[in-house]
């Protein structure tokens, strides 16, 4: 296998997606109905804990074998001929007979309420065994909730419970009760979607309001890899927040706080407030030359893109009286670094990178903006407390960041976009609402860094206009009239961006 | 004697043909039934991670597979469960055919993973797709291996700067980082 091999081929023909006959009025109705309730900032809730059903056979509840192994991490070992199931996670072990009420943990034997049964070929086991399993750190903890009739799994990095939250005049102090404060990191640290992780999941609930006074706007939770997550949206008046990970207590507290100081963290920049000056703007028509992008039904991606950027260019000449700089302006490649090379050096006040989707054998249709994480801030505090402690501080080193002593933080050069992390996605909103209310969504928005926008110094997106892999999305900008109003609604996009109202 | 020979022969072909089927449509890493004898070789519930129909996000499918012996053999047991797609609901994202060929494991949770040729050869999409199979990947990997933090992806032994030239590959990802 060489190099040639595994770069394989560059252009990549989709199958189309098979196309949903209705009739065009009741799909735009629809459409508006699923647009309505679709909150496209935010990414979809993600998955609670792992639970497993519980049933009750002679009033007493049972498991499911085949679930408590899931729940267990265990792998499972039949012997047919005595009817004895294994479990083993680690090193501990679990054996079950059919039809016996007794069974062995590790070297304990246990006396359950009620025989193991075997039904419809998987064992089932009386829901006592759940308390009988040793507790300690190598075995997931398992929780019987009779109310759901569910056993809950509680992963080695425990629960976090209900926010308790306190207001001073200056201060406002937020504090979860977790078994693993060590694992609370910031993930983003933007004003608007202040972000912040947990290796445990959330056991508590969030308070219904929050005090007026306070400097926290609202905090909900998000989606999370495992553990669990908050975004909070934060008073303008926030100077600096400090993450304290209270170990011994088993507490993580998030304090906010009006006045700066030398304990406090900054925020991501956000540049100035009132109307943006926007004299450069760089368009980026993605692909180009030997690939050509998604490829389907004979369109290709490289030359809508280039179409686009065409389109484009003299709506924002006339909305922003800007210089609009193309990267290419006919069909050839041009690698990345060749891409922020020319944004860099016309000095591009903006940029947008002009894409357009495919996934195959999905309903997936409309529009999705890429914009770089709010990871970055200009100044952190001293040695521990710097990037929200350990933690994060091996996060941010992991990703190539380099966390000196004193108020320096050093980005590594392709990570440059996450300096205008703010206004990127301020730009990514503006823009997508526009296309949402010009009927060209639904539209869904990722905060990642993306290819082309590596080493861009400028605010920046990467935008997938529509799909092509959706019938309805291709036979819309592949005529010159549908690709002229998706210029437009880009073109008001970034003028309301420009205006930063 | 000689149709004797001929016979048994051809009863010898026959069962050796039979036996072949037998075993040939059973995929490798599938559920055993409780009920059939696994005391040598054990059965593990693992939770794989596919592509949401509407390109939104990862739905997550718990399977079960035959535990591997070592972590290598775990790692290509999940890629080849991704490979064959999803049973209920979701899309496979994961480009047709990829394989692992090697995988490292650092003392500091970062996993470099050697997919086949295939992994970029047999990309089709735009940036949702290219998105979807690598948060698939990284996300069943982390939720499997908790020893794992982090993955590096390579191609044929070669480092990626992108799969489809939306995401960077060429820095390891956080599997916490693909909810």
């Amino acid at each position: 296998m060489n190099e040639e091999d595994c770069k394989g081929g560059r252009s990549r023909d989709v199958p189309e997606t098979p196309r949903l006959r209705i009739p065009r009025a009741v799909g735009l109705a629809l459409v508006a109905l699923l647009g309505l309730g679709a909150d496209w900032r935010t990414p979809p809730p993600g998955e609670g804990p792992e639970t497993a059903p519980v049933r009750r056979l002679d009033g007493t509840p049972y498991l499911g074998v085949n679930d408590l192994a899931r729940l267990m991490d265990a792998t499972k070992f039949w012997r047919a001929d005595v009817r004895k199931l294994v479990l083993r996670s680690g090193a501990h072990s679990v054996a079950l007979t059919a039809d016996n009420p007794f069974v062995i943990v590790d070297d304990l034997t246990v006396w359950l309420p009620a025989p193991v049964r075997s039904m419809g070929g998987e064992l089932q086991v009386p829901v006592a065994l759940v308390d009988t399993l040793p507790s300690d750190s190598a075995l997931a903890r398992l929780i019987f909730d009779p109310r759901r009739d569910q056993v809950v799994v509680l992963p080695a990095s425990g629960g976090v419970g209900s926010p308790r939250l306190s207001t001073t005049r200056e201060r406002t102090r937020v504090s979860f009760p977790a078994d693993r404060p060590e694992e609370a990191v910031v993930v983003a640290r933007s004003r608007a979607h202040f972000r912040l992780r947990f290796g445990g999941i959330f056991l508590g609930v969030l308070p219904d309001s929050l005090p007026a006074a306070g400097l926290l706007r609202s905090i909900r939770p998000i989606a999370a890899a495992g553990g669990c997550a908050f975004e909070y949206a934060i008073d303008p008046a926030a100077a600096g927040f400090r993450l304290i990970q209270d170990v011994a207590g088993r507490g993580v507290v998030l304090e906010l706080s009006r006045l700066p100081g030398e304990d406090l963290e900054d925020f991501a920049p956000e540049g100035p407030a009132g109307p943006r000056s926007i004299r450069v703007v760089v368009l980026d028509p993605g692909h180009g030359g030997s690939d050509a992008g998604v490829v389907v039904g004979g369109v290709a991606e490289k030359n809508l893109a280039l179409a686009l950027a065409q389109r484009l260019r003299p709506e924002l000449e006339r909305r922003l009286a800007a210089r609009v700089v193309l990267t290419r302006g006919d069909d050839r490649e041009v690698s990345a670094e060749k891409r922020a090379e020319v944004a860099n050096r016309v000095r591009a006040d903006l940029v947008l990178a002009l894409h357009f989707d495919g996934f195959a054998e999905s309903r997936a249709h409309g529009a999705t903006a890429y914009c770089p994480p709010a990871t970055f801030a200009e100044a952190g505090s001293s040695e521990g407390s710097a990037f929200g402690g350990d933690g994060e501080r091996a996060s941010r080193e992991a990703r190539g960041g380099f966390v000196g002593p004193g108020r320096l933080a050093v980005l590594p050069w392709r990570d440059v976009g996450s300096r205008y992390a703010v206004q990127s996605r301020a730009l990514a909103e503006a823009v997508l609402s526009t296309l949402e209310l010009r009927g060209q969504g639904p539209t869904r928005l990722r905060e990642r860094l993306p290819y082309d926008l590596l080493g861009v110094n400028a605010p920046g997106i990467l935008l997938e206009c529509a799909t092509l892999t959706a019938g309805e999305d291709r036979e819309r900008v592949t005529q010159a009239e549908g690709l002229r109003q998706l210029a437009v609604a880009i073109a008001d996009g970034v003028a309301a961006y420009r205006r930063n109202e | 004697m000689k149709r004797v020979w001929i016979g048994g022969l051809t009863a010898a072909v026959l069962a050796s043909a039979l036996w072949y089927w037998a075993g040939r449509d059973r995929p490798a890493g599938s559920l055993a039934p409780v009920g059939a004898d696994s005391a040598s070789t054990g059965v593990r519930a693992v939770r794989l991670y596919f592509g949401a129909a509407n390109g939104d996000s990862l739905v997550g499918e718990p399977r079960e597979m035959l535990e591997a012996p070592s972590l290598h053999d775990r790692v290509v047991g999940l890629v080849a469960e991704l490979d064959r797609g999803p049973r209920r609901r979701g899309v496979a994202v994961l480009p047709a055919g990829t394989s692992v060929l090697h995988v490292y494991l650092d003392d500091r949770g970062l996993m470099t993973l050697d997919l086949s040729g295939a992994f970029r050869r047999g990309f089709r999409g735009g940036s949702t797709a290219e998105y979807l199979a690598v948060a698939s990947l990284v996300r069943s990997l982390g939720a499997n291996l908790p020893e794992v933090k982090r993955v590096l992806i390579v191609c044929a032994g070669w480092p990626i700067a992108t799969l489809g030239g939306h995401l960077p590959l060429d820095q390891p990802l956080d599997v916490s980082d693909w909810p």
